[in-house]
Order: structure tokens, then C-alpha cells, then sequence
């Protein structure tokens, strides 16, 4: 038998030896998510093409290094050349990087994520070094994806079975000591110490006692232990050796799910080694040591993560858990006593007998010591295995290391723990990730799976899914578990299909609580949880669930029908138009679009479309373009002479009086005046419209396009007063006494200032003031170097304005965060880049510059961007002494608009917000005052043209309650289309072929000094090539399926 | 049949505590338990009848009806459910033509879920034959399982 050192310098040789060849050597990373990204294919590629080029080199596999988002990955190491790590790997790309950097000595940076080792290559960052890794600490992961875990000499030249090797020449006691001063904590979920268990195993009588390593991750999100099995399986077997040696086992067991096939041969090819090296056996190097490994493979039952369930699993039985006392450390196993350790509990003993406790403790909190894996999965950016010191804010994770939310969409909640964790808000973001922290938010630490949701994610499906999970799982012993969760899940069910009633809440939380203290063990004590964190932190969406049936994130198919219909704020039936464009049907496509929408037009041009940004076929590959469909039938309509309204108005009721002409105050009186009243509409200026007509570009929203809706809309009975002022021309008061009703939609016309000095100096102007200017062809004059403070709409609107007056030559936005953070559309934003608008991000204004009254330049203070906010957005901080000033002859302020409601009386009693919003009853739109509503953005303050369009129309509902004395107060029903369409058969070829229509616009030379409209209509044959992606998520409802199902029936029958 | 099956049992000692690696081994070998297999698991371990059935019917793992010749299996995992899980198990639904839990008449695919395959960082994803094929869109599920009008 050789000695561990003698092993130990010829495993050293071994790794050397391959460090230091001749040849290069290549690592691929062949764990399970390697392999179902490619892995395979790349080695095999890999090989072929070191064949054909006579190339010779050393291919090992490894495992993860825990850039899952980035698989395939492979490593080249050349000789005196540090390593270079390659991401996204596939054969193409094998086939450049043998060629290009094996062969001709060119490293390719473009493809590389990193080098390996102290050493640099140009234009490669270290790996380590980026932002995925920067804020990690990689102990237990540190030889993942760096030997090869089917050899043991990897392990042992990298200090492995150290520990064990020092453990032998310790007592129990001692150990048992320094894990103590280690301060480790057990690392599957619940945080016991470590040390303690071991000493009550220790101390209890009776002899042929067990360790178990618990493999059986059953977690759904989590899979840290699958890697780390996977990559460097020999870490664990030295925990358990060590284990096993405190507390005086001489058996132990790993209990591994089934549903990891590659960790279980990993295991095994892992033990034989061990055996053959006398790592395991009788009498380990001569000592009274004895152990033994078996590997139990679990069957698929998540109670059996729970310590007695696992055991009687092992013992052969039905996984159901026992109470306890007596503890496992007492009576486990057979009636032993027995130790039950995770698998990163055990990997990080190994360390810390290599290490020594002091290493170990060196990160970490006070009660949470050492650093911890986490699988981050998800909707965020760079999904994979991670290693953190304890402490780190749940904000570091999310978007240092995972580089933001996917899509860039909002936050939302990430969920920690599994199905015993729970949600924790984005709010609450600056959360240290330590054991006690998590508990006080709701959730708790768990194994380690983080999964992050976005704002397209239900919490009350969230919840559901969860309940639905653990209603399966639940083994049936404790009754308040077996039907608690049945009738929580039937709850959840029902108010995720719209049935919900008022009180569900109350009786979900009452149940919530009967299970966890009626429940045995940890399964039924915690799967509440995730219920109970939802209800704690996202009630509103229960409610909107219940009371509205509304599902916000627009997920719950039985509630929301389609997406898009349930999230246009008109109710636009955005799918069926486009079910019928599909077919061809485009007059039955006009009619439903008209119905909803008195603005068709316009909205096909200005509407920030949020059905877009739900829409199922975006989840996949890009949304449907809604609006550009929208646009083409429009001007179908237009073209084919059915636009213009016919029918006669019947005005034969009450007169009401609506303050304003923009989008809230047309649609609602467009409604009002259908439903017969007599609607005045009174407008300041000589221009109807409102935002559209004064703030909206041209090339954005032609004048007379809008000038037709607004045409169709008069001829609907609505009269418009224009160039009448409330407040100068018309008391505000006297509208009451002439009107039945009046409703204030005066948006908002005033904008903020920056409060800087010399705000004052010619050359300075606000973006309403110089949009309202241009927009009403009065002369404007501005500059040569114009810029723009601010980042939202009226900023990149001012810029694209300024940039197409003659003479202007430069344009630049100066914002104080980054283009992510910027509210602005995005498509106004690219249109304003490829417009050769230059932006200055990260820059704030501290000053105006000025000579003889004029300004001449602004001065900035340079930001960068620090911990996230509550809004999920990094706040700016000022970097010290980093002004710097931009050289300008016209500034246009931007920051934000507020309401102007000098109109009113003064002394008046209309409630009043300190934005200066009015206050409404946000289900009525009723002010404080009877008989006079508000909505538009003079309620929410600047908004978009949709949202205003929606408080018109509900208002003129309202209106119409209120005058014919009935209680104000909204139906609400579950969204569901007016008629159904046939679904269409996409041949194989159109299939192939889907891609998003790409809208035609002018081209640069025709948009330059004009104000011509830069988007173009679509041809018909690319509306219907359009409209046929359409995933129909209408049909997918029982009632669209229901429909279907008659209608093939019928057409069989028929047939 | 009874040939491969005594070969199986008689590689275990015939401990009662082997009754699940036994159900594992005898699942393995003929894809599913036949009430004959478990009659004679029963036998051999010296556990009563009932015993097998209540610890096979527990555990996920087990089934008790032939399974098709291809063994798919949906991840139902947290993190494949909020990147669109459900809709690739819908849509595999519908290729096979078949739901969750059942076998194509031509014996050729089994469809099942799983509670977390494990490949969160590449979901959503779903296993083939014990491979796993990561990163599925409903696209990449009707290629897969390009098999005419399900």
C-alpha cells in the first residue's frame, strides 16, 4: 500500500506535468449544463479538428465554473501562456479558435470571457476580474470547472484529503472544536451548527453510528449541489471521511436523486478511486479508522430532503417523517445515531481541516460565517452557480453578479428558499443574504436556489405553482398538511381563474397558519411560506386578482384571456384584429378596432403599446408589432374610405362640460356624447388636441391625421370651444351651475425647473415651451449646439425636434443615469441615436454658464451608479471634482411636467396632492366634490396618451351613473375577446420564415430639416405575414377551447 | 421475463431495506413495475405484498404501465416556470398529442413532469432519454417532435 505522501507527490507530478506540457491543453466543462448546451458536440468537434490540422494537444473534461448562461464553455491553456476562457462555444467557433489560436498564435479576444492565472494577454480582461465574478469568493466552487472530477490525482494536487489527513491525527473533540471556532452552519437550509450535531452524535451511546450525506437536492431552482458533485465530487467524499471520523461513524450513505444521472456516475467513479487509493476501507493508513460509502439513489420525494423521511427512505420505507425528538444524532438511522450533513456542509469541512477555521471565518457575518453557493436562475441576465461571502445584499447578486433582470424589464420579487423560502420584494433589494436577515423578510436562506421575477411574473400564480408542488409532495402524514394545502391550492386555483371571493385572502393566511403549527416536520411548518410572503408583500395583486379581475403582470390566462387585451387600458382587442388581418378580414378589423377606440389613428402612431410588452410571442422570439398592424388597418380605413363616421348623433340628453381637449377629455367625450349627452369641450388654446397636438412631433403624429379623429369625434356631437380659458374667459365656477356634470382633463403644462443659477439667461427654455412653439409654427429660435436636459419623453422628443431645425448642428440629452434607466420609449431613443443625437449619460447639471445675459455652456457634475433603489434602479451619486462643463448656445430643460390648475377658483375646496395632482377615488375618477371628475394626467401626473384615453372613457361611464342617479362604482369581468377567430395553419416554410415586421421608415436624407412623418405603413402582404405569428392566446382559455372544439365538431359534422 | 427479473433479485441479499434499489433495478430493466414484478420483489424480500406497492406508489419514480420507447420528461422547476415551462409542456402536449403522465399508442413517447431537472441556469428544459435539452422555445418543441399532426 503506498503512503499518502508518496500519492500525493505523484498525483503533484501528475498535475504539473499537464500544466507544464509542451502541448496546449484544453478544458471543457462537461457538466450536465455543458452537455444539454452542447458540450459534447463541441468536444467531439474539438477533436476532429486537432486531427485535421495535425495539432496535438491535451483535452481534459471538467466541470462548471458556473457561467451556465454562457455554455458551451472551454478553457485553452498554451504552454507559458495564462489560460484564455471561451464562452458560447460551438463548432463554428472551435474550428476559428484552433485555427486562429492554436495554430497562428491569435487569441481572438472578441470571443475570449477571460484569462486564467496572474499573467495578461491583450484586450482579454482576467476572469475573475469581471463583473460576473468580482463580487465572488470561490472556496468550496474553487476547483469546479479547473480539474478533472473523474481523477483523484487532480483533487489530491490541489491539497486534497489534507484535511482528512490532519483530521486522523486529531480527536473527535478537537474537531469537533475547530468547525466550532469556523462558526459553520449547516448548509441545506436550516442553519443548524454543525459542531452541535456532531457533539450530540458524539455523545450519544451506542455503537455502529452513520453518517448520511444528503444529495438529494430536491429543491426545484436549486442546483449547487448537482455541480458541485459533478465537478469536484472528491471535496464532499473528504467531508464525509471527516464526518465520519468525529463523530465515530464507520458507515456512511449518499442519499442522491435519480433525476442526477451524471452526479451519481461522478459518485461512483469517485469512490472506486478512493477504495483503490485506501481512502475508504478498513483501517485507513493504518489507523483504527474504518469507513464506508453506499449511494442511495432517491426515488423522487421532496419531504425526503427532511432528515427522518431520508432515513426511512434509506431503511427502505415510505419517505415519511417521524417526530422528534428523538433527534436523528440519538436515534437515526436503523435506531443509531446518525449525522445528516448536505453536500456543501460537507465540501466546506473539507476546507476548513485543509484551511484551518480562521481562513474560513474570514468572510462572512457575525452569526453567518463563510461563504455560500447560490444557483441564480431565472429572469435575470447571467444565470448560473455562484459563490458569495454571507452579507452580500440580495441587490449585489441580482444585478452585480447577474448583470440586471433579462429584457431589461422591472424587477419584481426573488424568490429564496424553495418551496419552504419565500418572495422577497424588490423594495427590499438591500437585504443582507444571511441566515437571520432572510428569515426576519419572510423567506429564508435554504439550500441556495435564487430565483429572480420580473414584472411579468403573477405572484398569485407564483404562489400557486408552489402549493401546487408541495399539495403533491405533502406524504399525507400530518392531516392539516395533507388537506391544508389541498384547500389552499384549491384557493389559489380559483382566484388565479377569476373566481376568487373577498375573504380569500383571510382564509388563506388562517390556513396558512393551521399548517405550519399542525405539521410534523419541516416540510408542512414551512410550505406556507411562500403564500404567506406573497399576501405579505404583493396583497394589491391579490386583490386586483379578486376584487378587479385583473391579473397586472397579465399571466393568468382564465383572467387576462389574451396579454394584450387585458393589458391595453381601452381593452383594445388587439388579438382579435389581428386574427382577423391573418384572415384577410380587414373591414371586420377596422370595426373592432374602432370600437374601442375613438383615437384609432393617433394611437397607431403615439401609443406606447404595453400590449407589446406582454405579448406571448415575445416571451419567445419578438412581440407582435401591434401597432404597426394597428397603422396599417387605420389606414386601410382612410384609403378604402370607411374612416370617417356616419352615423347621426342623437343628442337628447343633460349637458356636461369637459376642461381640456387631449386624449382623456376627447375619448370621454366621445363616449358621453354616443351615450346622447350634450358634451362641451373647452380649450385654452386655438388648437384641439391637447398633448398631441402642442408637445407631440409631426414627424411623430402628423397634424392632420389627428385633426381627422378629432373631426370624427365633433361629428360624433361633441362641441369644442376653442381659445376659451376656464378660469379667464369662463369662471371655473360657473361650470357647475351650467352643467350637470363637469370633468377636468387639463393634463399637465407646466414644467419643472432645475433650481440652478442663471435658469433665467436667454437661450434657456423648457421642452413644453419649445415643443408647444414648433409645434404651433411659431418662430422659435434656438442655436448651433443645443442641449437637452433630462431622459424621458419630452427630452428625446425636444432633441429630435431641435435636430431637424435648419441650422442646429448639435444635439446632445444630458442625463444623470444610463440609457437603461432612461424612461423615454425606447424606440424614441434609438430613432434619436440613429439621428445623430448625441447623449451624455451619467452627467448631472450644476450650473448655467453665461456671458452678457446669454448662456454659453452648462456645467456637470460626473455620477456613477451606486446601490439599486427601491424603484430597482441604481441611484446616481456624484463623483467629486469631476465637473466639467459642455459648451452650448440654447438649453431646453426636461426633468419633469407638472399640473397647471391656475383655472381654478381661488379659495376653491377641490382636493388638491402635493404634486399638485387632483385627487380621485381611483375606481370612479370622482373628485371631492360632487358632480365634478378628474382624470388624465392632471390626476397621475405626465402619462401617456392610452392611460389618459382610459380615465376618459371610464369617466364617461361614470358620468353617466352619476347624472341618471345611480351609486357610482365599476363592473368588473374577466377579459374575453367579443368574437372568436379561426386560428390559421402556418405552413411549415412561413414557420420557418416568422420573423417580427420591420417597419419601413424615411430614410436619413428625407427626414433631414423636415417635419415629415418618419414611420411608413406596412404592404398588405406583411400585415397578414404579421398578424399569422400571432401565438392566439385567446383559444387557450376553456372558453376559446371550448369554441374551438364546437367549431372543428361542427365542421366534421358538416363535412 | 421471469429470467431477467431473477437475474435482478438475486444480486440483492434480499434485505427488506433493499426494496427501493430492488424497485429501481427491476423499473430499469423493463421500464416499468408489472404487478407479476412486484408479487415476486415481494417474495424475494420477504415483505408483504402490500408493503411494495405502498413504498412503490410513494416515490415519484414508479409507475405501473409500459412506457414508450422515448422518455421525455418537462421540467416543472421554479425557475423553468417563470421562463415559460408550462407553455413548452403545452406545446409537447400537443405535438405528441398526448398529456402529461401518458404513453403515444405506438408506444414510441412518454410524456412526464419532474419536479426540477436541475438545469435552472439554461431553462427552461426538458429531459430526452436522460439527456437534457436546455433553453426550449415552442419552436425548438416542434422540431423536436416533428412527427406529422400528433
Amino acid at each position: 500500500m503506498m503512503n499518502f505522501e508518496e500519492m500525493r507527490r505523484r498525483a503533484k507530478k501528475e498535475w504539473e506535468a499537464l500544466m507544464q506540457m509542451e502541448k496546449p491543453l484544453i478544458l471543457v466543462g462537461t457538466a450536465t449544463c455543458g452537455r444539454s448546451a452542447g458540450a459534447l458536440k463541441v468536444w467531439e468537434t474539438l477533436q476532429k479538428e486537432l486531427e485535421n490540422c495535425g495539432v496535438e494537444c491535451n483535452i481534459i473534461e471538467v466541470g462548471c465554473i458556473g457561467l451556465c448562461y454562457l455554455e458551451p464553455l472551454i478553457t485553452i491553456i498554451k504552454p507559458s501562456r495564462p489560460g484564455i476562457c471561451y464562452g458560447e462555444v460551438n463548432p463554428e467557433k472551435i474550428v476559428e479558435l484552433v485555427k486562429g489560436y492554436l495554430i497562428n498564435d491569435n487569441p481572438l479576444p472578441h470571443y475570449a470571457l477571460g484569462t486564467i492565472g496572474d499573467e495578461r494577454i491583450d484586450g482579454i480582461p482576467k476572469l475573475f476580474d469581471i463583473p460576473v465574478f468580482k463580487p465572488q469568493v470561490r472556496r468550496v466552487l474553487a476547483n469546479c470547472g479547473f480539474i478533472d472530477p473523474t481523477n483523484i490525482n487532480h483533487y489530491l494536487a490541489n491539497d486534497g484529503y489534507n484535511g482528512f489527513m490532519k483530521t486522523i491525527k486529531m480527536t473527535p473533540e478537537e474537531i469537533i472544536e475547530e468547525i466550532k471556532r469556523s462558526g459553520l452552519r449547516g448548509r441545506g437550509g436550516a442553519g443548524f451548527p454543525t459542531w452541535r450535531k456532531w457533539q450530540f452524535c458524539l455523545e450519544a451511546k451506542g455503537v455502529g453510528k452513520y453518517l448520511i450525506c444528503n444529495a438529494d437536492e430536491g429543491d426545484p431552482g436549486a442546483f449547487m449541489n448537482r455541480s458541485l458533485l459533478e465537478g469536484d465530487p472528491h471535496s464532499v467524499l473528504e467531508g464525509m471521511l471527516i464526518a465520519a471520523y468525529a463523530i465515530g461513524a464507520r458507515e456512511g450513505y449518499i442519499y442522491c436523486r435519480a433525476e442526477y444521472p451524471l452526479a451519481l456516475e461522478r459518485l461512483r467513479q469517485a469512490i472506486r478511486q478512493m477504495e483503490e487509493c485506501s481512502l475508504l476501507g478498513n483501517n485507513i493508513f493504518g489507523s483504527n479508522f474504518s469507513f464506508h460509502i453506499k449511494i442511495k439513489e432517491g426515488a423522487g420525494a421532496f419531504v425526503c430532503g427532511e432528515e427522518t423521511a431520508l432515513i426511512a427512505s434509506i431503511e427502505g420505507k415510505r419517505g415519511m417523517p417521524r417526530p422528534r425528538p428523538p433527534f436523528p444524532a440519538i436515534s437515526g438511522l436503523w435506531g443509531k445515531p446518525t449525522v445528516i450533513n448536505n453536500v456543501e456542509t460537507l465540501a466546506s469541512i473539507a476546507l476548513i481541516l485543509q484551511k484551518g477555521s480562521d481562513w474560513y471565518a474570514q468572510y462572512g457575518t457575525e452569526q453567518s460565517k463563510g461563504t455560500k453557493t447560490f444557483a441564480l436562475a431565472g429572469k435575470v441576465k447571467h444565470t448560473g452557480l455562484i459563490e458569495v461571502p454571507l452579507g452580500i445584499s440580495l441587490g449585489q447578486i441580482i444585478y452585480d453578479i447577474g448583470g440586471g433582470v433579462l429584457n431589461d424589464k422591472k424587477f419584481k420579487a426573488v424568490q429564496t428558499g424553495g418551496p419552504s423560502g419565500g418572495c422577497i420584494p424588490s423594495s427590499l433589494s438591500g437585504v443582507p443574504v444571511d441566515y437571520e436577515s432572510l428569515k426576519a423578510t419572510g423567506s429564508i436562506m435554504g439550500s441556495g436556489g435564487i430565483v429572480v421575477m420580473d414584472e411579468d411574473i403573477c405572484m398569485v400564480d407564483f404562489a400557486r405553482f408552489f402549493l401546487d408542488f408541495v399539495q403533491k409532495e405533502s406524504c399525507g402524514e400530518c392531516v392539516p398538511c395533507r388537506l391544508g394545502t389541498k384547500q389552499m391550492l384549491d384557493i389559489l386555483e380559483d382566484i388565479t381563474k377569476g373566481k376568487g371571493r373577498s375573504g380569500d385572502i383571510d382564509l388563506l393566511t388562517e390556513l396558512a397558519e393551521g399548517v405550519k403549527t399542525g405539521s410534523l416536520c419541516g416540510l408542512g411548518q414551512t410550505v406556507p411560506n411562500p403564500v404567506l410572503t406573497t399576501i405579505r408583500y404583493f396583497r394589491d395583486e391579490y386583490e386586483a386578482h379578486i376584487k378587479y379581475k385583473r391579473c397586472p403582470a397579465a399571466a393568468c390566462k382564465e383572467i387576462i384571456s389574451s396579454p394584450c387585451q387585458h393589458t391595453c387600458p381601452i381593452g383594445t382587442e388587439a388579438n382579435t384584429y389581428i386574427s382577423l388581418i391573418a384572415e384577410k378580414r380587414f373591414k371586420e378589423a377596422w370595426d373592432i378596432i374602432k370600437k374601442d377606440n375613438p383615437l384609432p389613428s393617433v394611437c397607431a402612431r403615439v401609443c406606447h403599446h404595453p400590449c407589446e410588452s406582454k405579448c406571448e410571442a415575445g416571451k419567445w422570439a419578438d412581440p407582435i408589432a401591434i401597432r404597426t398592424l394597428k397603422r396599417f388597418i387605420t389606414d386601410y380605413a382612410l384609403e378604402a374610405g370607411i374612416y370617417n363616421s356616419t352615423k347621426k348623433p342623437k343628442i337628447d340628453k343633460e349637458k356636461v362640460a369637459i376642461v381640456g381637449s387631449g386624449p382623456a377629455g376627447l375619448t370621454a367625450g366621445h363616449y358621453l356624447a354616443e351615450k346622447g349627452y350634450d358634451v362641451t369641450i373647452f380649450e385654452a388654446l386655438d388648437v384641439p388636441g391637447g398633448a398631441p397636438a402642442v408637445y407631440i412631433p409631426e414627424y411623430r403624429l402628423p397634424k392632420d391625421i389627428l385633426n381627422i379623429d378629432i373631426a370624427n369625434i365633433k361629428k360624433a356631437g361633441v362641441k369644442i370651444k376653442t381659445n376659451t380659458k376656464i378660469g379667464e374667459d369662463i369662471p371655473f365656477s360657473d361650470l357647475l351651475k351650467n352643467y350637470r356634470a363637469v370633468f377636468i382633463a387639463t393634463g399637465t403644462h407646466k414644467s419643472k425647473m432645475l433650481r440652478i443659477p442663471n435658469e433665467d439667461a436667454d437661450g434657456v427654455s423648457d421642452a413644453l415651451e419649445f415643443l408647444e412653439d414648433v409645434n404651433l409654427k411659431k418662430k422659435v429660435k434656438i442655436g448651433k449646439k443645443v442641449g437637452i436636459i433630462g431622459g424621458g419623453n419630452a427630452a428625446v422628443d425636444a432633441a429630435r425636434v431641435a435636430g431637424r431645425i435648419k441650422g442646429c448642428e448639435k444635439v446632445t440629452i444630458i442625463y444623470r443615469r444610463t440609457r437603461v434607466e432612461m424612461p423615454a420609449f425606447k424606440e424614441e431613443i434609438e430613432a434619436a441615436i440613429e439621428e445623430g443625437i448625441e447623449m451624455q449619460f451619467l452627467s448631472a447639471p450644476s450650473g448655467i454658464m453665461t456671458k452678457n445675459g446669454k448662456v454659453t455652456g452648462i456645467k456637470c457634475i460626473k455620477m456613477e451608479l451606486g446601490a439599486t433603489d427601491n424603484s430597482g434602479r441604481k441611484r446616481p451619486i456624484p463623483i467629486e471634482s469631476s465637473e466639467f462643463v459642455i459648451d452650448l448656445d440654447t438649453l431646453i430643460v426636461a426633468i419633469g411636467e407638472e399640473p397647471d390648475l391656475s383655472f381654478l377658483d381661488t379659495g376653491h375646496s377641490l382636493e388638491i396632492s402635493r404634486g399638485n395632482t387632483i385627487v380621485v377615488n381611483p375606481e370612479t375618477f370622482a373628485t371631492n366634490i360632487d358632480g365634478i371628475f378628474a382624470g388624465g394626467d392632471v390626476v397621475t401626473g405626465p402619462n401617456t396618451v392610452v392611460e389618459a384615453m382610459s380615465s376618459g372613457k371610464i369617466v364617461a361611464e361614470m358620468i353617466d351613473k352619476y347624472i341618471r342617479g345611480e351609486s357610482l362604482g365599476r363592473e368588473y369581468k374577466l377579459t374575453r375577446p367579443s368574437m372568436y377567430v379561426p386560428p390559421v395553419e402556418l405552413t411549415e416554410k412561413e414557420m420557418e420564415e416568422a420573423r417580427r415586421v420591420e417597419i419601413p421608415h424615411l430614410s436619413m436624407e428625407k427626414k433631414t430639416n423636415n417635419f415629415n412623418e418618419v414611420d411608413l405603413t406596412i404592404t398588405e402582404a406583411m400585415a397578414i405575414k404579421e398578424a399569422k405569428r400571432c401565438l392566439r392566446c385567446d383559444l387557450n382559455t376553456e372558453d376559446g377551447k371550448r369554441w374551438l372544439q364546437q367549431k372543428q365538431q361542427a365542421a366534421q359534422g358538416g363535412g | 421475463m421471469e429470467e431477467r427479473l431473477n437475474t435482478i433479485l438475486s444480486s440483492f441479499e434480499g434485505e427488506k431495506s433493499e426494496l427501493i434499489p430492488i424497485l429501481q433495478h427491476v423499473q430499469g430493466e423493463f421500464g416499468y413495475l408489472s404487478e407479476q414484478a412486484m408479487l415476486e420483489i415481494a417474495r424475494h424480500t420477504g415483505a408483504p405484498e402490500s408493503r411494495v406497492y405502498a413504498v412503490a406508489s410513494f416515490y415519484a419514480q414508479f409507475r405501473f404501465t409500459p412506457m414508450g420507447k422515448n422518455h421525455i420528461m418537462a421540467c416543472r422547476g421554479t425557475s423553468c416556470h417563470v421562463r415559460g415551462g408550462p407553455r413548452i409542456l403545452e406545446e409537447t402536449e400537443k405535438r405528441l398529442g398526448i398529456k402529461e403522465g401518458e404513453t403515444t399508442p405506438d408506444l414510441e413517447y412518454s410524456l412526464e413532469t419532474v419536479a426540477c431537472i436541475g438545469c435552472c441556469g439554461l431553462s427552461p428544459c426538458i429531459m430526452i432519454n436522460k439527456k437534457v435539452e436546455a433553453k426550449m422555445t415552442p419552436k425548438r418543441v416542434a422540431e423536436l417532435f416533428a412527427r406529422g399532426e400528433g
